[in-house]
């Protein structure tokens, strides 16, 4: 099931010089610490001339749909899913 | 027409390659969120019952569900079916990271929709190291660079129509190639609508000069050809199944368009004005954008039985300003003679020309229109689309969705 959420997060990113990597570790969600255990996708869009950044990660049998706002480093929770239909 | 090359198959290398990415937006959807892969999953225009599905998964595939079906009906072949509406900004940046990838093996890249590229490797270093190891290579940083769920299937050929028709001959995750010493034998299992641009009606008419299967239509000669077809499509066909090219053309822009699909059918020209003014706006932002000017707008209706209208009107000055597009477009809206529940509405501009040189009138000042409209173009560019909207556009926040066409 799939549910739409607009819920500020706090997320712990990673960024690797060497690998040149960038990726979520952990995040803080339902006043738990859940260790990211994958990254399904990184994607960027633009509304006007914001530039945002999407993570869609799993963690703890969930995938969360994560969003960057790059104007103002906020973490957005924007979707959750156990991967069973709606 | 004469004939500029010799009626035997080419025997060159393949130097074409094309590239398609299975399933596209159902297949992203399951990179993005591991929990779908595996699964029957679709991306539909909308999640309602009566949203037409525009993805299936590959899962979703083989149990029977196919592109344009209605949820409801796809449900009933797989009742657990997950239905996701599409993201067109996941969708763009896969794309431009595909493109990013094949744009290190050729410099000729050609995105000819959103999942399918053509490289063309005529010329290039990458040919010396054979097109069957650039292919094997490509997939695997495909799932290295861009995500591990994601497949492309690969044709190689001498022309763009053999190395597509390789592409589609095993799905997903292909890799083949049709060239000199093996067309006889793969053209020999295909059928006539297997081939890319013959469909129903094509098959009829090569029917109907006794061409039944792919081998006779690759044996036919030029005049049976030109019969059947009856223009120059006889003798690109003639060509193409050769594998000489004749498919390297790139079309210019004729029109830009935007339909919408109302959820709640509108009978009344005013309760449909502000989905057609948002329709306009989106238009002409387009239109502005890529910098042209239109000398005509077009309207197309479908009503709630299926009934169609269109009528399109030709302008005597090119127009630009949605403003302007808005009063056409509404003009025609009110000219249509059917009062009937509209369930979709198109407007599209056509007479294309560059807007570079402004005819200046005699009653306006077209040069204050046009530093207005841009004015306008770039805050709405810079702050996110409508944030300056007209007030017709008003109640129309959440309708009329950015989509992703099939087409280029």
């Amino acid at each position: 099931m799939i549910q739409k959420i607009s819920a500020p997060i706090s997320v712990d990113l990673l960024y690797d010089h060497r690998k040149h990597t960038v990726v979520p570790r952990q995040i803080f969600w339902d006043g738990k610490n859940l260790r990211v255990d994958q990254v399904g996708l990184h994607h960027t869009f633009r509304e006007g001339r914001t530039l945002f950044h999407i993570f869609s990660v799993v963690s703890q049998g969930l995938s969360f749909r994560l969003r960057l706002n790059t104007d103002s480093l906020f973490w957005t929770l924007e979707e959750l899913s156990d991967g069973l239909a709606n | 027409m004469g004939l500029p090359i010799k009626p035997d198959f080419n025997s060159s290398p393949s130097t074409v390659m094309h590239i398609d990415l299975n399933s596209c937006f159902a297949t992203i959807e399951q990179q993005a969120n591991p929990f779908l892969r595996d699964k029957p999953i679709v991306v539909a225009a909308y999640d309602t019952p009566n949203g037409c599905i525009v993805a299936p998964s590959v899962q979703a595939k083989k149990l029977g569900i196919k592109v344009g079906m209605r949820v409801k009906d796809a449900r009933l072949l797989c009742p657990d079916l997950i239905v996701l509406s599409p993201d067109p900004d996941k969708y763009r940046a896969v794309h431009l990271s595909l493109k990013k990838i094949l744009s290190t093996y050729t410099p000729t890249v050609s995105p000819k929709s959103i999942d399918e590229f053509v490289l063309d490797f005529t010329g290039t270093p990458g040919l010396q190291r054979g097109l069957m190891i650039i292919s094997q290579e490509i997939k695997s940083r495909i799932k290295k660079e861009v995500g591990d769920y994601l497949t492309v299937s690969i044709g190689l050929g001498p022309n763009r129509f053999l190395a597509k028709t390789a592409s589609n001959l095993h799905k997903p995750n292909g890799l083949d190639e049709i060239n000199k010493d093996n067309y006889l034998e793969i053209y020999k299992g295909l059928t006539l609508t297997d081939l890319n641009g013959i469909a129903h009606q094509n098959a009829i008419r090569l029917n109907t000069v006794g061409i039944y299967t792919v081998l006779d239509f690759f044996r036919a000669d030029l005049r049976t050809l030109r019969m059947a077809f009856r223009s120059v499509l006889g003798y690109y066909w003639f060509v193409r199944l050769r594998g000489w090219e004749v498919d390297d053309v790139e079309w210019g822009v004729k029109s830009f368009g935007h339909s919408y699909s109302l959820p709640k059918f509108l009978t009344k020209p005013e309760d449909l004005a502000p989905l057609l003014s948002k329709l306009v706006e989106k238009v002409g932002f387009r239109l502005r954008g890529a910098g042209f000017q239109a000398r005509g707008v077009h309207l197309g209706l479908l009503f709630r039985d299926n009934e169609y209208w269109h009528r399109g009107l030709s302008l005597d000055q090119p127009i630009f300003q949605s403003q302007d597009i808005y009063r056409v477009a509404y003009r025609l809206l009110y000219r249509s003679p059917y009062h009937l529940p509209v369930r979709n509405m198109a407007v599209s501009c056509f007479n294309l020309s560059p807007k570079t040189i402004l005819q200046l009138g005699l009653f306006e000042d077209r040069l204050k229109k046009e530093s207005l409209v841009k004015a306008i173009d770039d805050i709405n560019h810079r702050w996110g689309n409508f944030v300056i909207t007209p007030a017709t556009m008003v109640n129309t926040n959440d309708v009329i969705c950015d989509r992703i066409s099939f087409g280029r």
